[in-house]
């Protein structure tokens, strides 16, 4: 009679050592960004509080602050207008790219997949410093060309690997049966492939635009005054010697929520999306 | 299955324009320009020095420490980010799908957030007057040891904390697909041969994840290689230069030194690098999705 119960009790501790340690994961993830979103609510004095305090007056001041005062709202449509307009393109060219590669034998179709895999690897600032240069040759510094550019550029491998991925998983007669009869294969691609792969185009149009949402570094340099993206003007905040806690937190809770959002949606594709269809999700 | 050459030419080349444009001229470019001495802005009077600037990062000591610091902080950052993650993955694995669905939701979230504001985040978590880390910390009497962002033997590793925070997900999202993938029969089978949970992770788990663990070795490897980012939102490579980042020292050169060519060169070495570490293991994680 003793073995069952010591078995019980250490299932018990097992469960409950389990569950402490999902709720402690949990709390680390939430707490950070928790606190942004409320810091944004405070009011200057409530800010400064050690240990943030739970309970306060909530105040949209410092979102008035930073759409009205701060340029924000602007910053948010040059996002979004880069966002858009850098993932209908790597979408677009990339489905085209990865249709052809997979489906029309072309030579040399795994040799050219797997070069725009290799720019992947190339890092942000060495693609950025003759990037710069360049563009400042041309007088193009400070427009969008700059960062809708460099985001399509480097979107687009991840999209072809992904889509490529998608295109491979229907069943290979469809495409055949169409040929068969009498399409063409741009009719087959339009008629067949778009319409089965609809839900990998829109996790790549997502992932792409989130990228181009997010990223920093090509925003920063690239643009000016007055096509800032929100990350760079977020990154203005952050740079100055005393943090406007207050607005920054507001700016930052506004670029967030949006993706965070998204992001629910399309959980199912996250890990197909991010290792351009290496790993099965 | 028709060949089409044209049709497919059409199809591939408008995305080569964008790579060609975007990527390679640059690139080009790039690789040209390391081997001039010039300034921002005064391409004209370029010298043309060779391979004086490579020589130069040889015997640049901030340049060395620069690289140091970057391997560090992959090291660092990585090994913590494939235990938490894999670990974590584990877990969600083992408790009913609907909690392990809501829970890895949740679990994804920092993923989702512009790294600049990760950065923000975690300033406001670091701030020695009234950040949450310190006060965290006061309970268990560790605040006086802790440095955060302002003392150079710990900036790296808060540094590197804020982005386990942020890519953690990553790890955990791609390791719970492969998990999912593993059959069931095979633990089922374990049990029966009275195997225990740690012989079954190391004997089924870990062996049959290895392939998808690779892939996050080379995605983030490569991330946390040439990170600019979180470093730029949280020590901008300070104090005393603990945290500059190859990324980082390069961007100095290059938009606050004005020293193009030389910032050209530490980022080409950058490249360089990362090729040398990652394409082999690349070649072997993707060669299996052909």
């Amino acid at each position: 009679m003793k073995q069952p119960k010591n078995l019980k009790l250490r299932r018990w501790l097992a469960d409950s050592l389990k569950i402490l340690v999902l709720a402690l994961f949990l709390l680390w993830t939430i707490v950070p960004i928790l606190l942004v979103v409320l810091t944004s609510l405070k009011n200057q004095k409530d800010i400064f509080t050690v240990p943030p305090t739970l309970v306060f007056r909530p105040t949209l001041d410092n979102y008035v602050r930073a759409l009205v005062a701060g340029d924000f709202a602007r910053y948010f449509l040059n996002s979004a207008f880069v966002a858009v307009v850098s993932s209908f393109l790597s979408v677009g060219l990339g489905t085209f790219c990865a249709y052809a590669l997979v489906s029309l034998r072309v030579r040399f179709a795994s040799l050219i997949a797997q070069l725009f895999l290799l720019g992947k690897l190339v890092p942000a600032i060495t693609m950025l410093l003759p990037l710069f240069a360049i563009l400042n040759m041309l007088g193009l510094l400070g427009t969008f060309v700059g960062p809708i550019l460099a985001h399509t550029a480097i979107n687009l491998p991840f999209v072809i690997w992904l889509i490529m991925g998608f295109i491979r998983d229907l069943p290979e007669d469809l495409e055949a049966a169409a040929l068969v009869d009498g399409c063409t294969p741009m009719q087959a691609f339009w008629k067949i492939v778009v319409p089965l792969i609809l839900p990998g185009l829109a996790a790549s149009m997502i992932l792409s635009a989130q990228f181009s949402w997010n990223e920093l570094l090509f925003a920063l340099q690239l643009t000016n005054l007055d096509t800032y993206t929100l990350p760079v003007g977020i990154s203005k905040f952050v740079g100055s010697i005393s943090v406007d806690w207050g607005k920054s937190s507001a700016a930052a809770t506004l670029t967030m929520v949006p993706m965070i959002i998204v992001g629910f949606f399309i959980q199912k594709y996250i890990a197909k999306g991010t290792t351009g269809g290496a790993v099965k999700g | 299955m028709s060949r089409r050459p044209y049709l497919a030419m059409f199809l591939i080349l408008p995305a080569v324009t964008v790579v060609f444009f975007a990527m390679l001229i640059p690139l080009a470019y790039g690789l040209v320009m390391s081997l001039y001495d010039y300034k921002l802005g005064s391409e004209s009077r370029a010298t043309f020095i060779f391979l004086k600037n490579y020589v130069r990062f040889l015997e640049d000591p901030l340049a060395i420490k620069s690289l140091v610091i970057t391997l560090a902080f992959t090291g660092i950052a990585l090994s913590c980010e494939l235990m938490t993650g894999v670990g974590m993955a584990v877990l969600l694995t083992s408790i009913p799908e609907r909690w392990s669905r809501i829970l890895g939701a949740l679990y994804t979230m920092p993923l989702l957030i512009s790294p600049i504001i990760v950065g923000l985040i975690w300033r406001y978590m670091y701030d020695p007057t009234f950040g949450l880390v310190y006060y965290v910390l006061s309970g268990f009497g560790l605040d006086s040891i802790f440095g955060g962002l302002e003392k150079p033997g710990w900036a790296l590793f808060s540094v590197a904390i804020a982005d386990v925070w942020e890519t953690t997900p990553f790890v955990l999202i791609v390791a719970s697909a492969g998990l999912a993938n593993i059959p069931k029969e095979l633990y089922e089978a374990a049990r029966i041969d009275g195997a225990n949970a740690v012989y079954a992770l190391r004997r089924i788990t870990l062996p049959l994840l290895s392939k998808v663990l690779l892939v996050v070795i080379v995605i983030r490897g490569t991330d946390a290689f040439r990170v600019f980012d979180i470093i730029y939102a949280l020590t901008s490579g300070g104090p005393g230069n603990s945290t500059l980042s190859l990324s980082i020292y390069a961007f100095q050169k290059g938009f606050d030194q004005y020293e193009m060519g030389y910032a050209m060169t530490i980022s080409i070495i950058t490249m360089a690098a990362l090729v040398v570490v990652f394409v082999p293991l690349m070649k072997k994680s993707y060669a299996r999705s052909q």
